[in-house]
Protein backbone atom coordinates (compact mmCIF):
# COMPACT_ATOMS: atom_id res chain seq x y z
CA UNK A 1 0.00 0.00 0.00
CA UNK A 2 0.72 3.61 -0.97
CA UNK A 3 1.67 6.64 1.43
CA UNK A 4 -1.05 9.24 0.04
CA UNK A 5 -0.27 11.08 -2.02
CA UNK A 6 -1.46 14.54 0.12
CA UNK A 7 0.83 12.86 2.58
CA UNK A 8 4.19 14.58 0.39
CA UNK A 9 2.19 17.93 0.00
CA UNK A 10 1.32 18.22 3.34
CA UNK A 11 5.32 17.26 4.70
CA UNK A 12 6.56 20.24 2.38
CA UNK A 13 4.56 22.72 3.65
CA UNK A 14 5.58 21.54 7.40
CA UNK A 15 9.15 22.93 6.75
CA UNK A 16 7.95 25.77 5.06
CA UNK A 17 11.35 27.74 5.26
CA UNK A 18 13.24 24.26 4.65
CA UNK A 19 10.93 23.70 1.24
CA UNK A 20 11.24 27.66 0.13
CA UNK A 21 15.24 27.76 0.15
CA UNK A 22 15.44 24.18 -1.18
CA UNK A 23 13.01 25.78 -3.74
CA UNK A 24 15.35 28.13 -4.38
CA UNK A 25 18.99 26.47 -4.68
CA UNK A 26 16.90 24.21 -7.44
CA UNK A 27 15.25 26.82 -8.98
CA UNK A 28 19.05 28.69 -9.46
CA UNK A 29 20.67 25.72 -10.44
CA UNK A 30 17.81 24.63 -12.91
CA UNK A 31 18.19 28.36 -14.12
CA UNK A 32 21.93 27.80 -14.66
CA UNK A 33 21.56 25.06 -16.65
CA UNK A 34 18.92 26.91 -19.31
CA UNK A 35 21.77 30.03 -19.31
CA UNK A 36 24.52 27.64 -20.49
CA UNK A 37 22.13 25.44 -22.87
CA UNK A 38 20.22 28.81 -24.37
CA UNK A 39 23.94 30.10 -24.99
CA UNK A 40 24.70 26.75 -26.94
CA UNK A 41 21.07 26.43 -28.49
CA UNK A 42 21.60 30.13 -29.78
CA UNK A 43 25.21 30.14 -31.29
CA UNK A 44 24.52 27.13 -32.94
CA UNK A 45 21.12 28.44 -34.88
CA UNK A 46 23.13 31.68 -35.61
CA UNK A 47 25.58 29.61 -37.53
CA UNK A 48 23.02 27.56 -38.76
CA UNK A 49 20.78 30.12 -40.08
CA UNK A 50 23.34 32.30 -41.54
CA UNK A 51 24.32 29.79 -44.67
CA UNK A 52 21.95 29.76 -47.39
CA UNK A 53 22.48 26.56 -49.41
CA UNK A 54 22.50 28.70 -52.93
CA UNK A 55 25.40 30.81 -51.77
CA UNK A 56 28.83 30.58 -52.68
CA UNK A 57 31.68 32.61 -51.33
CA UNK A 58 34.45 33.25 -53.08
CA UNK A 59 37.73 34.13 -50.76
CA UNK A 60 41.54 34.11 -50.73
CA UNK A 61 42.97 30.55 -50.80
CA UNK A 62 44.52 31.52 -47.62
CA UNK A 63 42.08 32.84 -45.79
CA UNK A 64 40.40 29.80 -44.58
CA UNK A 65 37.76 30.37 -42.11
CA UNK A 66 38.75 34.08 -41.55
CA UNK A 67 37.24 36.25 -44.14
CA UNK A 68 39.25 39.43 -42.29
CA UNK A 69 41.74 38.18 -43.65
CA UNK A 70 41.35 37.09 -46.61
CA UNK A 71 42.20 39.93 -50.18
CA UNK A 72 40.92 38.68 -53.04
CA UNK A 73 41.84 40.84 -56.49
CA UNK A 74 38.68 43.85 -57.05
CA UNK A 75 38.47 42.88 -60.77
CA UNK A 76 37.12 39.68 -59.45
CA UNK A 77 33.26 40.09 -59.24
CA UNK A 78 34.07 41.07 -63.24
CA UNK A 79 35.37 37.86 -64.07
CA UNK A 80 33.00 35.49 -62.12
CA UNK A 81 29.84 37.22 -63.98
CA UNK A 82 31.71 36.64 -67.34
CA UNK A 83 32.56 33.20 -66.91
CA UNK A 84 29.78 31.54 -64.50
CA UNK A 85 26.71 30.68 -65.86
CA UNK A 86 24.79 29.52 -63.03
CA UNK A 87 24.79 32.69 -61.29
CA UNK A 88 21.33 34.31 -60.62
CA UNK A 89 20.63 37.58 -62.23
CA UNK A 90 17.54 40.03 -61.23
CA UNK A 91 16.51 42.37 -63.17
CA UNK A 92 19.21 42.08 -65.26
CA UNK A 93 21.75 42.44 -62.20
CA UNK A 94 23.73 39.96 -61.17
CA UNK A 95 23.75 38.24 -57.97
CA UNK A 96 27.17 38.73 -56.88
CA UNK A 97 28.01 40.64 -54.31
CA UNK A 98 31.44 42.37 -53.46
CA UNK A 99 31.93 42.70 -50.06
CA UNK A 100 35.12 43.88 -47.30
CA UNK A 101 34.90 42.31 -43.79
CA UNK A 102 36.76 44.14 -41.30
CA UNK A 103 36.86 43.37 -37.47
CA UNK A 104 37.84 47.14 -36.03
CA UNK A 105 37.53 49.69 -33.33
CA UNK A 106 33.93 51.64 -33.56
CA UNK A 107 33.59 54.70 -31.38
CA UNK A 108 29.73 55.82 -30.95
CA UNK A 109 29.03 59.33 -29.88
CA UNK A 110 31.94 59.53 -26.66
CA UNK A 111 31.90 56.63 -25.48
CA UNK A 112 35.15 54.47 -25.89
CA UNK A 113 35.65 52.37 -29.15
CA UNK A 114 35.01 49.09 -29.16
CA UNK A 115 35.60 45.85 -31.31
CA UNK A 116 32.39 46.08 -34.10
CA UNK A 117 32.04 44.06 -37.25
CA UNK A 118 32.10 46.15 -40.77
CA UNK A 119 30.92 44.74 -43.90
CA UNK A 120 31.48 47.37 -46.93
CA UNK A 121 28.55 46.49 -49.87
CA UNK A 122 26.86 47.58 -52.91
CA UNK A 123 23.12 47.26 -53.87
CA UNK A 124 23.90 43.59 -54.74
CA UNK A 125 24.04 42.52 -51.44
CA UNK A 126 20.35 42.70 -50.24
CA UNK A 127 20.28 40.23 -53.52
CA UNK A 128 22.12 37.59 -52.50
CA UNK A 129 21.78 38.05 -48.69
CA UNK A 130 18.12 37.41 -49.03
CA UNK A 131 17.25 37.33 -45.00
CA UNK A 132 18.41 40.73 -44.50
CA UNK A 133 15.29 42.35 -44.02
CA UNK A 134 15.55 46.91 -43.53
CA UNK A 135 13.56 47.19 -40.15
CA UNK A 136 13.29 50.95 -39.80
CA UNK A 137 15.43 53.68 -41.69
CA UNK A 138 16.91 53.26 -45.69
CA UNK A 139 19.66 51.95 -47.41
CA UNK A 140 22.54 53.57 -46.45
CA UNK A 141 23.98 56.25 -48.98
CA UNK A 142 27.93 57.82 -48.84
CA UNK A 143 28.90 58.32 -45.60
CA UNK A 144 25.88 56.27 -43.77
CA UNK A 145 25.99 52.98 -42.53
CA UNK A 146 22.96 50.49 -41.19
CA UNK A 147 23.41 48.32 -38.23
CA UNK A 148 22.18 45.20 -37.17
CA UNK A 149 19.70 44.08 -34.76
CA UNK A 150 22.31 43.00 -32.88
CA UNK A 151 25.26 45.36 -33.47
CA UNK A 152 24.49 47.48 -30.07
CA UNK A 153 25.16 43.73 -28.00
CA UNK A 154 28.15 43.21 -30.27
CA UNK A 155 29.78 47.40 -29.39
CA UNK A 156 28.52 46.42 -25.80
CA UNK A 157 25.96 49.45 -25.77
CA UNK A 158 22.26 50.33 -25.49
CA UNK A 159 19.76 49.93 -28.88
CA UNK A 160 19.53 53.97 -28.39
CA UNK A 161 23.38 54.19 -28.26
CA UNK A 162 23.14 53.56 -32.03
CA UNK A 163 19.78 54.99 -33.15
CA UNK A 164 19.48 56.29 -36.25
CA UNK A 165 20.61 59.69 -36.86
CA UNK A 166 23.59 58.74 -34.46
CA UNK A 167 26.86 58.93 -35.57
CA UNK A 168 29.71 56.05 -35.54
CA UNK A 169 33.53 56.65 -35.70
CA UNK A 170 35.52 53.91 -37.56
CA UNK A 171 39.08 53.73 -39.89
CA UNK A 172 39.10 57.56 -39.23
CA UNK A 173 35.81 58.47 -40.67
CA UNK A 174 32.27 59.20 -38.91
CA UNK A 175 29.52 57.70 -40.27
CA UNK A 176 25.81 58.53 -39.79
CA UNK A 177 23.17 55.80 -39.33
CA UNK A 178 20.70 55.68 -41.66
CA UNK A 179 18.58 52.73 -40.61
CA UNK A 180 18.57 48.80 -39.06
CA UNK A 181 18.08 45.81 -40.27
CA UNK A 182 17.67 42.06 -38.76
CA UNK A 183 18.39 38.62 -40.89
CA UNK A 184 16.18 35.80 -39.00
CA UNK A 185 18.86 35.77 -36.63
CA UNK A 186 21.66 35.29 -38.64
CA UNK A 187 25.36 36.38 -38.01
CA UNK A 188 24.92 39.69 -40.01
CA UNK A 189 22.73 41.03 -37.11
CA UNK A 190 25.63 42.03 -35.55
CA UNK A 191 27.44 43.86 -38.29
CA UNK A 192 27.53 47.15 -39.39
CA UNK A 193 27.07 47.65 -43.34
CA UNK A 194 28.42 50.50 -44.90
CA UNK A 195 28.97 51.56 -48.59
CA UNK A 196 31.94 49.76 -50.30
CA UNK A 197 33.31 52.49 -52.08
CA UNK A 198 33.75 54.53 -49.05
CA UNK A 199 35.21 51.47 -47.04
CA UNK A 200 37.49 51.31 -49.56
CA UNK A 201 38.41 55.13 -49.56
CA UNK A 202 38.18 55.08 -45.70
CA UNK A 203 40.68 52.19 -45.59
CA UNK A 204 43.04 53.00 -48.45
CA UNK A 205 42.44 48.95 -49.89
CA UNK A 206 41.28 48.55 -53.60
CA UNK A 207 41.01 44.52 -52.95
CA UNK A 208 38.26 42.78 -51.31
CA UNK A 209 37.39 40.27 -48.74
CA UNK A 210 34.92 38.30 -50.65
CA UNK A 211 32.64 37.33 -53.37
CA UNK A 212 28.95 35.95 -52.12
CA UNK A 213 27.06 34.46 -55.11
CA UNK A 214 23.68 33.27 -55.46
CA UNK A 215 23.67 30.21 -58.01
CA UNK A 216 20.52 29.57 -59.80
CA UNK A 217 18.78 26.33 -58.38
CA UNK A 218 19.57 23.94 -61.36
CA UNK A 219 23.70 25.45 -60.62
CA UNK A 220 26.56 22.98 -59.00
CA UNK A 221 29.29 24.91 -56.58
CA UNK A 222 31.52 23.09 -58.25
CA UNK A 223 31.53 25.44 -61.16
CA UNK A 224 32.25 27.87 -59.37
CA UNK A 225 34.99 25.60 -57.35
CA UNK A 226 36.00 24.62 -61.18
CA UNK A 227 36.63 28.46 -61.87
CA UNK A 228 38.68 29.28 -58.81
CA UNK A 229 40.99 26.21 -59.56
CA UNK A 230 41.46 27.70 -63.46
CA UNK A 231 42.31 31.07 -62.61
CA UNK A 232 45.27 29.78 -60.20
CA UNK A 233 46.76 33.12 -60.42
CA UNK A 234 44.13 34.49 -58.12
CA UNK A 235 44.45 31.88 -55.48
CA UNK A 236 40.75 32.27 -54.80
CA UNK A 237 38.56 29.30 -53.35
CA UNK A 238 34.68 28.73 -53.27
CA UNK A 239 32.74 27.03 -50.29
CA UNK A 240 28.99 26.84 -50.48
CA UNK A 241 27.72 29.20 -47.84
CA UNK A 242 26.58 26.76 -45.12
CA UNK A 243 29.45 24.46 -45.49
CA UNK A 244 31.94 27.51 -44.39
CA UNK A 245 29.26 28.12 -41.45
CA UNK A 246 29.51 24.21 -40.79
CA UNK A 247 33.14 24.40 -40.95
CA UNK A 248 33.33 27.86 -38.16
CA UNK A 249 30.85 25.64 -35.96
CA UNK A 250 33.57 22.89 -35.97
CA UNK A 251 35.78 25.83 -34.65
CA UNK A 252 33.36 26.50 -32.11
CA UNK A 253 33.57 22.86 -31.25
CA UNK A 254 35.93 23.00 -27.75
CA UNK A 255 33.44 25.99 -26.99
CA UNK A 256 30.48 24.31 -27.13
CA UNK A 257 31.66 20.99 -25.65
CA UNK A 258 33.32 23.27 -22.48
CA UNK A 259 29.34 24.45 -22.14
CA UNK A 260 28.15 21.07 -22.11
CA UNK A 261 30.55 20.08 -19.53
CA UNK A 262 29.25 23.49 -17.27
CA UNK A 263 25.60 21.99 -17.76
CA UNK A 264 27.17 18.53 -16.37
CA UNK A 265 29.12 20.21 -13.29
CA UNK A 266 26.14 22.47 -12.42
CA UNK A 267 23.47 19.61 -12.46
CA UNK A 268 26.22 17.68 -10.52
CA UNK A 269 26.71 20.43 -7.95
CA UNK A 270 23.04 20.67 -8.00
CA UNK A 271 22.72 16.67 -7.29
CA UNK A 272 25.06 17.23 -4.21
CA UNK A 273 22.91 20.52 -3.21
CA UNK A 274 19.42 18.27 -3.15
CA UNK A 275 21.62 15.41 -1.16
CA UNK A 276 22.88 17.81 0.91
CA UNK A 277 19.15 18.84 1.38
CA UNK A 278 17.49 15.73 1.65
CA UNK A 279 19.94 14.39 4.25
CA UNK A 280 18.68 17.03 6.75
CA UNK A 281 15.20 16.67 5.47
CA UNK A 282 15.32 12.86 6.48
CA UNK A 283 17.72 13.11 9.02
CA UNK A 284 14.94 14.78 11.00
CA UNK A 285 12.24 12.42 10.56
CA UNK A 286 13.97 8.93 11.29
CA UNK A 287 11.01 8.83 14.26
CA UNK A 288 8.55 9.75 11.61
CA UNK A 289 9.93 7.53 8.72
CA UNK A 290 10.11 4.63 11.82
CA UNK A 291 6.57 4.66 12.95
CA UNK A 292 4.99 4.38 9.22
CA UNK A 293 7.28 1.34 9.02
CA UNK A 294 5.68 0.42 12.22
CA UNK A 295 1.95 0.99 11.44
CA UNK A 296 2.35 -1.17 8.45
CA UNK A 297 3.34 1.25 5.57
CA UNK A 298 6.39 -1.15 3.29
CA UNK A 299 9.98 0.79 2.87
CA UNK A 300 9.38 0.68 -0.96
CA UNK A 301 6.05 2.93 0.03
CA UNK A 302 8.03 5.25 2.59
CA UNK A 303 11.05 5.70 -0.52
CA UNK A 304 8.07 6.36 -3.20
CA UNK A 305 7.13 8.89 -0.88
CA UNK A 306 10.26 10.42 -0.39
CA UNK A 307 10.96 10.18 -4.07
CA UNK A 308 7.53 12.10 -4.48
CA UNK A 309 8.55 14.97 -1.92
CA UNK A 310 11.91 15.41 -3.96
CA UNK A 311 10.40 15.15 -7.74
CA UNK A 312 7.24 18.06 -6.28
CA UNK A 313 9.95 20.31 -5.15
CA UNK A 314 12.02 19.88 -8.09
CA UNK A 315 9.33 20.04 -10.81
CA UNK A 316 8.14 23.03 -9.23
CA UNK A 317 11.49 24.65 -9.30
CA UNK A 318 11.72 23.47 -13.20
CA UNK A 319 8.86 25.28 -13.96
CA UNK A 320 9.31 28.59 -12.16
CA UNK A 321 13.51 28.18 -13.78
CA UNK A 322 11.20 27.65 -17.21
CA UNK A 323 9.04 30.99 -17.00
CA UNK A 324 12.14 32.84 -15.74
CA UNK A 325 14.09 31.72 -18.81
CA UNK A 326 11.48 32.36 -21.20
CA UNK A 327 10.60 35.74 -19.67
CA UNK A 328 13.98 36.98 -18.70
CA UNK A 329 16.48 35.14 -20.81
CA UNK A 330 15.54 34.17 -24.29
CA UNK A 331 16.60 36.24 -26.55
CA UNK A 332 19.17 38.26 -24.75
CA UNK A 333 21.61 39.19 -26.77
CA UNK A 334 25.61 37.67 -26.23
CA UNK A 335 28.48 39.49 -27.23
CA UNK A 336 30.99 36.58 -28.93
CA UNK A 337 34.27 36.48 -31.10
CA UNK A 338 32.22 36.23 -34.15
CA UNK A 339 29.53 39.26 -33.37
CA UNK A 340 26.58 38.38 -31.26
CA UNK A 341 23.78 36.56 -30.64
CA UNK A 342 21.08 36.25 -28.87
CA UNK A 343 19.91 33.03 -25.60
CA UNK A 344 17.61 30.87 -27.01
CA UNK A 345 15.33 29.19 -25.09
CA UNK A 346 13.49 26.34 -27.12
CA UNK A 347 11.79 23.29 -27.60
CA UNK A 348 15.09 21.23 -26.62
CA UNK A 349 16.43 23.87 -24.09
CA UNK A 350 13.11 23.23 -22.45
CA UNK A 351 13.62 19.44 -22.21
CA UNK A 352 16.95 19.76 -21.45
CA UNK A 353 16.54 22.21 -18.70
CA UNK A 354 12.95 20.76 -16.98
CA UNK A 355 15.05 17.09 -17.28
CA UNK A 356 18.03 17.93 -15.21
CA UNK A 357 15.34 19.15 -12.59
CA UNK A 358 13.45 16.10 -12.44
CA UNK A 359 16.17 14.19 -12.30
CA UNK A 360 17.45 15.99 -9.40
CA UNK A 361 14.34 15.59 -7.76
CA UNK A 362 14.76 11.76 -8.00
CA UNK A 363 18.47 11.47 -7.77
CA UNK A 364 18.51 14.18 -4.89
CA UNK A 365 16.08 12.22 -2.76
CA UNK A 366 17.24 8.71 -3.54
CA UNK A 367 20.27 8.17 -1.42
CA UNK A 368 19.18 9.35 1.98
CA UNK A 369 15.88 8.30 2.12
CA UNK A 370 17.25 5.05 1.44
CA UNK A 371 20.36 5.32 4.62
CA UNK A 372 17.10 6.15 6.54
CA UNK A 373 15.30 3.13 5.78
CA UNK A 374 18.17 0.58 6.38
CA UNK A 375 17.68 1.05 10.09
CA UNK A 376 15.91 -0.83 12.48
CA UNK A 377 12.76 0.06 13.44
CA UNK A 378 13.34 -0.04 16.99
CA UNK A 379 16.01 2.03 16.94
CA UNK A 380 14.77 4.09 14.97
CA UNK A 381 11.96 5.06 17.00
CA UNK A 382 14.04 5.97 20.07
CA UNK A 383 15.90 7.92 17.87
CA UNK A 384 15.84 12.12 19.15
CA UNK B 1 78.41 28.00 -29.46
CA UNK B 2 77.87 24.27 -29.54
CA UNK B 3 74.13 24.57 -29.44
CA UNK B 4 73.96 27.30 -32.23
CA UNK B 5 76.93 24.37 -34.27
CA UNK B 6 73.80 21.50 -33.37
CA UNK B 7 70.92 23.93 -34.38
CA UNK B 8 72.28 24.72 -37.90
CA UNK B 9 73.95 20.97 -38.04
CA UNK B 10 69.70 20.05 -37.57
CA UNK B 11 68.62 22.62 -39.92
CA UNK B 12 70.82 21.58 -42.47
CA UNK B 13 69.74 18.25 -41.91
CA UNK B 14 66.03 18.72 -42.16
CA UNK B 15 66.78 20.72 -45.82
CA UNK B 16 68.25 18.25 -47.31
CA UNK B 17 65.96 15.28 -46.55
CA UNK B 18 62.57 17.23 -47.08
CA UNK B 19 62.00 16.42 -50.47
CA UNK B 20 63.17 14.12 -52.87
CA UNK B 21 64.92 15.49 -55.65
CA UNK B 22 64.20 12.25 -57.87
CA UNK B 23 61.03 12.59 -59.48
CA UNK B 24 59.17 9.57 -58.77
CA UNK B 25 56.89 8.07 -61.22
CA UNK B 26 54.13 6.24 -58.48
CA UNK B 27 52.92 8.29 -56.05
CA UNK B 28 52.89 7.83 -52.64
CA UNK B 29 49.02 6.48 -52.86
CA UNK B 30 49.54 4.37 -55.13
CA UNK B 31 52.10 2.54 -53.53
CA UNK B 32 50.03 2.35 -50.50
CA UNK B 33 46.82 1.48 -51.62
CA UNK B 34 44.66 -0.47 -54.18
CA UNK B 35 42.46 2.07 -56.39
CA UNK B 36 38.96 0.63 -57.32
CA UNK B 37 38.50 0.52 -61.34
CA UNK B 38 37.05 3.51 -62.28
CA UNK B 39 33.11 3.41 -63.40
CA UNK B 40 33.39 6.07 -66.30
CA UNK B 41 34.43 3.61 -68.97
CA UNK B 42 33.69 5.72 -71.70
CA UNK B 43 36.53 8.48 -70.69
CA UNK B 44 39.20 6.02 -70.18
CA UNK B 45 41.64 4.81 -73.03
CA UNK B 46 43.49 1.48 -72.32
CA UNK B 47 46.62 3.15 -74.62
CA UNK B 48 49.01 5.89 -73.92
CA UNK B 49 48.96 8.64 -76.28
CA UNK B 50 51.81 8.70 -78.69
CA UNK B 51 52.83 12.66 -78.36
CA UNK B 52 52.34 13.36 -75.04
CA UNK B 53 53.11 16.66 -73.80
CA UNK B 54 55.08 17.73 -70.19
CA UNK B 55 52.54 20.36 -68.10
CA UNK B 56 55.18 22.71 -68.17
CA UNK B 57 56.00 22.36 -72.26
CA UNK B 58 52.06 22.65 -72.58
CA UNK B 59 51.99 25.67 -70.54
CA UNK B 60 54.88 27.23 -72.63
CA UNK B 61 53.37 26.50 -76.02
CA UNK B 62 50.05 25.23 -75.86
CA UNK B 63 47.62 27.13 -78.05
CA UNK B 64 44.02 27.56 -77.14
CA UNK B 65 41.62 25.27 -78.64
CA UNK B 66 44.76 23.21 -79.89
CA UNK B 67 44.45 19.43 -79.60
CA UNK B 68 46.85 18.39 -77.12
CA UNK B 69 48.09 15.34 -74.69
CA UNK B 70 49.46 16.15 -71.58
CA UNK B 71 51.05 13.85 -68.91
CA UNK B 72 51.07 15.07 -65.34
CA UNK B 73 50.42 13.99 -61.60
CA UNK B 74 47.67 14.73 -59.66
CA UNK B 75 48.07 17.36 -57.03
CA UNK B 76 49.61 20.82 -56.65
CA UNK B 77 47.09 21.71 -53.78
CA UNK B 78 45.72 19.82 -50.64
CA UNK B 79 43.12 19.71 -52.08
CA UNK B 80 43.54 18.69 -55.87
CA UNK B 81 39.92 17.31 -56.83
CA UNK B 82 37.52 19.85 -57.42
CA UNK B 83 33.70 19.09 -55.68
CA UNK B 84 31.16 18.38 -57.85
CA UNK B 85 33.04 18.41 -61.08
CA UNK B 86 35.09 15.75 -62.52
CA UNK B 87 38.38 18.03 -62.49
CA UNK B 88 41.55 17.69 -61.03
CA UNK B 89 45.19 20.17 -60.97
CA UNK B 90 47.63 18.19 -62.39
CA UNK B 91 51.80 18.98 -61.79
CA UNK B 92 54.81 18.34 -64.04
CA UNK B 93 56.74 14.78 -63.52
CA UNK B 94 60.04 16.82 -63.49
CA UNK B 95 58.54 18.14 -60.29
CA UNK B 96 59.37 16.43 -56.52
CA UNK B 97 56.68 15.65 -54.26
CA UNK B 98 57.52 14.21 -50.26
CA UNK B 99 58.36 10.68 -50.87
CA UNK B 100 56.95 8.13 -48.74
CA UNK B 101 59.06 7.43 -45.94
CA UNK B 102 59.53 11.23 -45.07
CA UNK B 103 55.21 11.11 -42.71
CA UNK B 104 53.86 14.06 -44.97
CA UNK B 105 50.10 13.49 -44.21
CA UNK B 106 49.30 15.21 -47.87
CA UNK B 107 52.80 14.72 -50.25
CA UNK B 108 50.44 16.14 -53.12
CA UNK B 109 50.53 19.46 -52.16
CA UNK B 110 54.02 20.02 -53.24
CA UNK B 111 54.74 21.71 -49.91
CA UNK B 112 58.75 21.54 -50.46
CA UNK B 113 58.73 22.61 -53.91
CA UNK B 114 55.94 25.03 -53.98
CA UNK B 115 57.42 28.24 -55.74
CA UNK B 116 57.98 25.64 -58.41
CA UNK B 117 54.17 24.21 -58.80
CA UNK B 118 53.00 28.24 -59.55
CA UNK B 119 54.43 27.52 -63.39
CA UNK B 120 54.02 23.36 -63.68
CA UNK B 121 50.69 22.82 -62.79
CA UNK B 122 47.48 22.65 -65.52
CA UNK B 123 44.00 21.81 -64.35
CA UNK B 124 41.94 18.73 -66.15
CA UNK B 125 38.64 18.84 -66.37
CA UNK B 126 36.46 15.87 -68.32
CA UNK B 127 33.77 17.18 -70.10
CA UNK B 128 31.25 15.31 -72.57
CA UNK B 129 30.47 15.06 -75.67
CA UNK B 130 28.90 18.18 -76.02
CA UNK B 131 31.75 19.71 -73.93
CA UNK B 132 29.99 20.78 -70.58
CA UNK B 133 31.87 19.84 -67.29
CA UNK B 134 31.08 15.59 -66.16
CA UNK B 135 29.64 16.52 -62.86
CA UNK B 136 31.14 13.42 -61.21
CA UNK B 137 33.74 12.87 -59.19
CA UNK B 138 36.58 12.10 -60.96
CA UNK B 139 38.16 9.79 -58.17
CA UNK B 140 35.25 7.24 -58.65
CA UNK B 141 34.55 7.78 -62.28
CA UNK B 142 38.71 7.34 -63.44
CA UNK B 143 39.65 5.36 -60.14
CA UNK B 144 42.04 7.60 -59.28
CA UNK B 145 43.51 9.60 -56.33
CA UNK B 146 46.11 12.48 -55.62
CA UNK B 147 49.57 11.53 -57.03
CA UNK B 148 47.93 9.33 -59.67
CA UNK B 149 49.71 9.37 -63.24
CA UNK B 150 47.50 10.41 -65.87
CA UNK B 151 47.98 11.68 -69.61
CA UNK B 152 45.10 13.54 -70.69
CA UNK B 153 44.33 14.17 -74.15
CA UNK B 154 41.56 16.73 -75.45
CA UNK B 155 41.38 20.80 -76.55
CA UNK B 156 43.79 23.35 -74.33
CA UNK B 157 41.93 26.52 -73.03
CA UNK B 158 43.97 29.42 -72.34
CA UNK B 159 43.61 32.58 -70.58
CA UNK B 160 45.09 35.99 -70.53
CA UNK B 161 47.09 35.17 -67.19
CA UNK B 162 48.34 32.06 -69.29
CA UNK B 163 46.65 29.39 -67.20
CA UNK B 164 45.80 26.15 -69.06
CA UNK B 165 43.06 23.68 -68.93
CA UNK B 166 42.73 21.04 -70.77
CA UNK B 167 38.92 19.95 -71.78
CA UNK B 168 39.75 16.48 -71.17
CA UNK B 169 37.74 13.64 -73.33
CA UNK B 170 39.79 10.66 -72.84
CA UNK B 171 42.45 9.69 -69.49
CA UNK B 172 45.11 7.31 -69.48
CA UNK B 173 46.20 6.54 -66.12
CA UNK B 174 49.66 4.85 -65.83
CA UNK B 175 50.07 1.98 -64.47
CA UNK B 176 52.08 1.70 -60.86
CA UNK B 177 55.17 0.21 -61.63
Amino acid sequence: MLLPWEYSVRNLSRRPVRTGLTLMALSIVILLVFVVVGFIRGLERSLRVTGDPDVVLISSINSEANLESSAIPARTPTLIAASIDGTQSRYGVICASPEMYLGTRVTVSDREPAPGLIRAVTTAAPLVRRSVRIEEGHWPDRGEVLVGRLASAKLGMTDEAVAIGQTLTFEGQTWKISGRFTADGAAYESEIWCNLEDFQSATKRQDLSLVALLLKPSASPGEVSLFCKERMDLELRAVRETDFYAELQQHYRPVRLLAWTVVVMVAGAGIFAGLNMMYGAVAGRIREIATLQAIGYRRRAILFSLIQEGVLLSATSSLISGVIALALLNGVAVRFTMGAFTLRIDGPAILIGCGTGLLLGVFGALPPALKALRSSVAVSLKAV
Amino acid sequence: MKYQHLCVLGLSLLLTSGCSDAPQDNGVANKTGAIAPGTGTQYLTSSEPAAVMEVADARKSAKADEAIAIVGRIGGSEEPFVDGVAAFTVVDLKIAHCSADEGCPTPWDYCCTQDQVKDNIAIVKLVDAEGKPVTDDARKLLGVKELSVVVAEGTARRDESGNLTVAATKIFVRPVK
